[in-house]
């Protein structure tokens, strides 16, 4: 088994010279799953069906320390994998009491995972080549910095200056891992794919007839997609973005691009590319790996368990009285 | 009207921007970095929701009045994934919570640590779960 693996991995590099630049490790992970073939729904598509998870210690954009270093070697991957669970963990108990309460709980309760992506990349964004995200527009750096300013001066106001996720609203787009809840269900029917997002119970139910996007005056919190197929990917395009999103600094002008290929038994491979000429200087694309996931997606009911927000309210409001005391 | 959503964005954008999770000072909103806590009692109840898991606890103090505080955790599902289940902490089970109480004074804590009595960490992340059974025991 072993030896028709190098055989073929022998055979690939051959016949398609550009993989002998990228590193073994990705001509490994092409070659372990050139031997399998895609499964198809009964109309004759890949099938991308199932529970998939995109947790990754990959980091979005390429580290500064690690600039022109496009691939890291077995060893470094390692070694960073290791200093980064390390650093990472909410089982820390150094730096003091501030750095105690703002890691809050147990690492257990978290899925950060422990393995960088398997081809090995520094960044998820392969484009552009530094793995960083582009400049942003003099206009999109100002709205930025007069959002962040208002934010700190009303932080703890009311619910509506709290984030998305304290707000039990939405998780939002691109598919991009977080701490946790990493888990989304892709359910495909004739003329419809549906991507449910565990986090924040968001399902997207997308059209591949071809029917035009909505309105420009409907504007929703997932955007509006639609999708087609490109051979064996799955091509969602998304648009009409709320104002009340953002996405590194995007909102209503986003133009999102997703790509779904079903790449190995255990595996797809998502790409997405961002295009919004009002917020960044050039567009910029990347790529996470989706894994089969172990279990279920379970419900994420969150209003109704929000404590935490009240909490907050509550804890400033004692706080500006205990001060209005002293 | 206007600027309420871009201020609802801009909180957006403050999750969005890759910063760790810990780095969005609602827990520093919620808790009070000056008040640390240590406490021991029985799980009466654990509150397995969303966005926070919720695990009360009776705490007896020194002249025998008991507490029922709230310690908040996190999301449950990761931990179902692992294979915990609400069996995994039942009511009875004797904890000790290392932590920080809430800002406006009631009986709320967030649990930097939670340990069994002889000092056996809960539900072992799961970098550190090879081989070991749910509820942190060792096999």
């Amino acid at each position: 088994m072993r030896g028709s693996v190098l055989v073929v991995t022998a055979a690939t590099l051959a016949a398609f010279p550009a993989l002998s630049q990228t590193p073994l490790a990705a001509a490994k992970v092409q070659a372990a799953n050139k031997a399998w073939t895609v499964p198809r729904t009964p109309d004759g598509r890949p099938d991308l069906q199932g529970v998939w998870t995109n947790t990754t210690i990959t980091p979005l954009e390429r580290p500064p320390e690690l600039a022109g270093k496009a691939y890291f070697t077995p060893q470094e991957a390692a070694e960073y994998e290791k200093k980064t669970v390390a650093t990472q963990t909410g089982d820390r108990r150094d730096g003091g009491p501030e750095a105690d309460v703002a890691r809050s709980y147990n690492e257990f309760w978290r899925d950060r995972g422990t393995k960088v992506v398997p081809d090995l990349r520094t960044s998820l964004i392969v484009d552009p080549p530094d793995g960083r995200v582009p400049a942003l527009t003099p206009e999109a750096q100002k709205r930025v910095a007069e959002t962040a300013a208002m934010m700190r001066a009303h932080a703890t106001d009311g619910p509506e200056y709290r984030n998305l996720w304290e707000r039990c609203l939405t998780r939002g787009l691109p598919m991009l891992p977080g701490p946790y809840n990493n888990d989304f269900q892709i359910v495909q029917a004739p003329g419809y794919v549906v991507i449910l997002h565990e986090m924040i119970h968001d399902a997207r139910i997308i059209p591949l007839d071809g029917r035009p996007h909505v309105p420009q005056s409907v504007r929703q919190w997932m955007g509006d997609g639609r999708g087609h197929w490109e051979g064996d990917t799955l091509v969602v395009e998304t648009t009409n973005f709320s104002e009340k999103t953002n996405f590194r600094g995007a909102n209503a002008g986003m133009h999102l691009v997703e790509r779904f290929t079903r790449v190995g038994p255990e595996e797809i491979r998502y790409e997405f590319a961002v295009d919004d000429p009002t917020t960044f200087t050039k567009p910029w694309k990347a790529e996470i790996p989706m894994t089969k996931a172990e279990g279920q997606i379970f419900e994420y009911a969150c209003h109704e368990g929000n404590y935490a927000l009240a909490d907050i309210l509550r804890g400033a409001r004692a706080a500006e009285a205990n001060q209005g005391s002293k | 009207m206007r600027r309420k959503w871009m201020v609802a964005a801009a909180a957006a954008a403050f999750v969005a921007m890759g910063l760790p999770v810990w780095a969005h000072h609602a827990f520093a909103a919620e808790f009070d970095a000056s008040k640390p806590l240590k406490l021991q009692g029985k799980v009466t109840k654990w509150e397995l929701v969303n966005p926070h898991s919720w695990i009360h606890l009776d705490v007896k103090d020194a002249d025998g009045k008991v507490t029922e505080w709230m310690v908040e955790g996190g999301s449950p599902n990761s931990l179902f994934r692992l294979g915990f289940t609400k069996e995994s902490l039942p009511p009875g089970t004797e904890i000790v919570v290392e932590g920080y109480a809430a800002k406006d004074g009631s009986p709320r804590a967030v649990g930097a640590s939670l340990t069994f009595t002889d000092g056996k960490k809960l539900f072992l992340s799961s970098s550190a779960a090879n081989g070991s059974a749910p509820g942190g025991e060792e096999k």
